[in-house]
């Protein structure tokens, strides 16, 4: 009986057999303007010819799932002959939902699950649990951690103590990578070029460009400068789909610093948004969201926790997620929980290779677990008992 | 006779509309939803006619859609469409105790708001007398004044 582990995100669904590798998979429709009549599901992205002005539609809005029909065409699609050709009756899914979900999402996904794809048996759990449980596993001698989980629609910040949760410390901010982006488009519409139909294309640029600065104001006046003692500025080639397939940053060896360029080509020069849109998660006031930003929002959910256990939480904080690639995000997090906390605590802040496979290797872990079995709702129990037994067996 | 240059400044007080804190206060929380929108244009198939209603499927989803259970049309409608302020009001979350969506909030930040420049994104230290967005220079001010200030909302 195979056992396919379903990390279903905002953004992307992390997919795979529990034997298998994982793939990350955009989880939304894509409607292009040249390509009527056409909706593009998931993977079918890569045949789109013309990504400008993509118009995305996604099941989850603020990171819980209400559009059901997206999710069920996503779903066939990625359960259906192209994909994983998934056998229903032999097959265990595993899948993950956001913390806090609501009762009638819950029971929808139950109701999904077992009753038209029928699979055998289903485990639904949280993402942070699954990135906990392999941390546990890769450091035994730990009974404590923080899985800070900073995604596309949010950012969660919760304690675990012994495999188990501390709801009271769940700490949740309302900014992840689909507002940094939406904020970086408005950005550059005002001050340089209109881009806000082109999530696709920004996106990119964010993830190219953009970094977190260990020293903001310090960066800031290197941005003020002009020419070449401006290190911060980069230039980056949008693409135009003809010639230039794909935006790139240009190297600073080709950059004009005087004069404007001469090719046809779409710049974008940036110099402080580089840094300021990805302190946004640092600081959420900083565009007027009065929100804790993340070092801050750890270290007031440890607080509240009791005090004997504080200093192993500050030991094994993990950064698990999208939004946490940004180059320097791990040193700046380290800097700022370190100077909030008492210096006799020890604070060690660990991002994973992969942060975005991270819960999905963990499902893998669990699926192999011996008391998994234990744990699923089987398609009799459910048919038997209907929603109250998922409601005990899973804590969500 | 040689022509004065205006400057942004030199505008009457009396012709200046200045907007109060709460004005202010709306027109921040409708950018800042903004930035939760997944698209800003419209849908591309919005206004296509319904010429093709159904295409013929041809691949063999016949034989694996019988084995499948429908769910019920107009049940499945009302359940699994509503969006997300709906799902959270049914919820009911303010009677209930104990922690929950709400409560899981991240309080206000004990540090405080750093402004910037709406122009120009560096740190800024004056104010827009009318609307309230914040500007770092004179230069500034004068393209605030040109280009946005009160003639631009969400």
């Amino acid at each position: 009986m195979a056992t396919l582990v379903l990390d279903n995100g905002a953004y992307t669904a992390k997919i795979g057999y529990s034997h298998e590798k994982v793939s990350v998979i955009p989880n939304c429709q894509f409607r292009s303007k040249t390509a009527r009549l056409k909706t593009f599901t998931a993977n079918q992205i890569d045949e789109v010819k013309d990504p400008s002005g993509l118009f995305y539609i996604l099941p989850f809005q603020k990171g819980y799932l209400v559009n059901w029909d997206v999710q069920r065409k996503v779903w066939d699609q990625l359960f259906g002959r192209e994909m994983y050709k998934v056998d229903f009756a032999d097959t265990s899914i595993l899948i993950t939902e956001p913390y806090f979900n609501f009762t009638s999402i819950q029971e929808s996904m139950n109701e999904i699950l077992f009753e038209e794809y029928q699979f055998q048996a289903a485990l639904r759990i949280n993402a942070g649990s699954l990135s906990a449980h392999k941390y546990f596993q890769d450091n035994s001698s730990e009974l404590c951690c923080i899985v800070v989980d900073s995604g596309y629609s949010f950012t969660h910040i919760v304690p675990y103590c012994r495999g188990k949760k501390m709801k009271d410390g769940i700490c949740r901010i309302n900014v992840g990578g689909k507002l940094l982006t939406n904020h970086l488009k408005e950005i550059i519409s005002y001050r340089q070029l209109h881009v806000m139909d082109e999530t696709h294309v920004i996106n990119q640029v964010k993830e190219d460009v953009c970094y977190v600065s260990q020293d903001f104001y310090k960066d800031m006046e290197i941005a003020k400068l002009k020419g070449e003692d401006n290190t911060v500025m980069r230039d980056y080639v949008l693409p135009d789909f003809s010639t230039i397939k794909k935006g790139f940053c240009k190297p600073r060896e080709e950059m004009n610093f005087s004069g404007k360029y001469k090719t046809g080509e779409q710049i974008l020069c940036l110099s402080n948004e580089r840094f300021a849109v990805p302190e946004t998660v640092f600081h959420p006031s900083d565009i007027g969201i009065q929100e804790m930003g993340i070092p801050e929002a750890i270290v007031n959910s440890v607080q509240n926790l009791p005090d004997e256990m504080q200093p192993h939480f500050f030991k094994n904080i993990v950064l698990t997620g999208g939004n946490t690639l940004f180059p320097g995000f791990r040193d700046r997090v380290f800097k700022d929980v370190r100077s909030l906390t008492p210096t006799d605590y020890e604070v060690s802040v660990v991002q994973p290779k992969n942060p975005v496979s991270y819960s999905w290797e963990g499902g893998k872990l669990l699926s192999d677990n011996p008391d998994f079995d234990e744990m699923v709702v089987t398609r009799e129990d459910y048919e038997e008992n209907g929603h109250c037994i998922c409601e005990e067996k899973f804590d969500i | 006779m040689v022509e004065k240059k205006t400057s942004a400044r030199s505008q009457e007080a009396n012709q200046r509309r200045i907007l109060d804190r709460a004005t202010r206060q709306r027109r921040l929380n409708r950018q800042l939803e903004a930035l939760e929108k997944d698209n800003f244009q419209d849908d591309p198939h919005a206004n296509l006619p319904q010429l093709v209603k159904r295409l013929p499927q041809f691949d063999d989803r016949h034989e694996s859609s019988k084995k499948r259970k429908k769910t019920r049309g107009d049940h499945f409608k009302l359940r699994f469409r509503k969006n997300f302020q709906a799902l959270l009001e049914e919820q009911n979350l303010s009677v209930s105790e104990g922690p929950n969506y709400l409560t899981a909030c991240a309080p206000p930040s004990k540090l405080p708001q750093r402004p910037f420049c709406a122009v120009c994104g560096f740190p800024s230290n004056y104010t827009c007398v009318s609307c309230g967005a914040r500007y770092c220079c004179v230069k500034c001010l004068g393209t605030h004044q040109e280009t946005r200030c009160l003639k631009w909302t969400v």
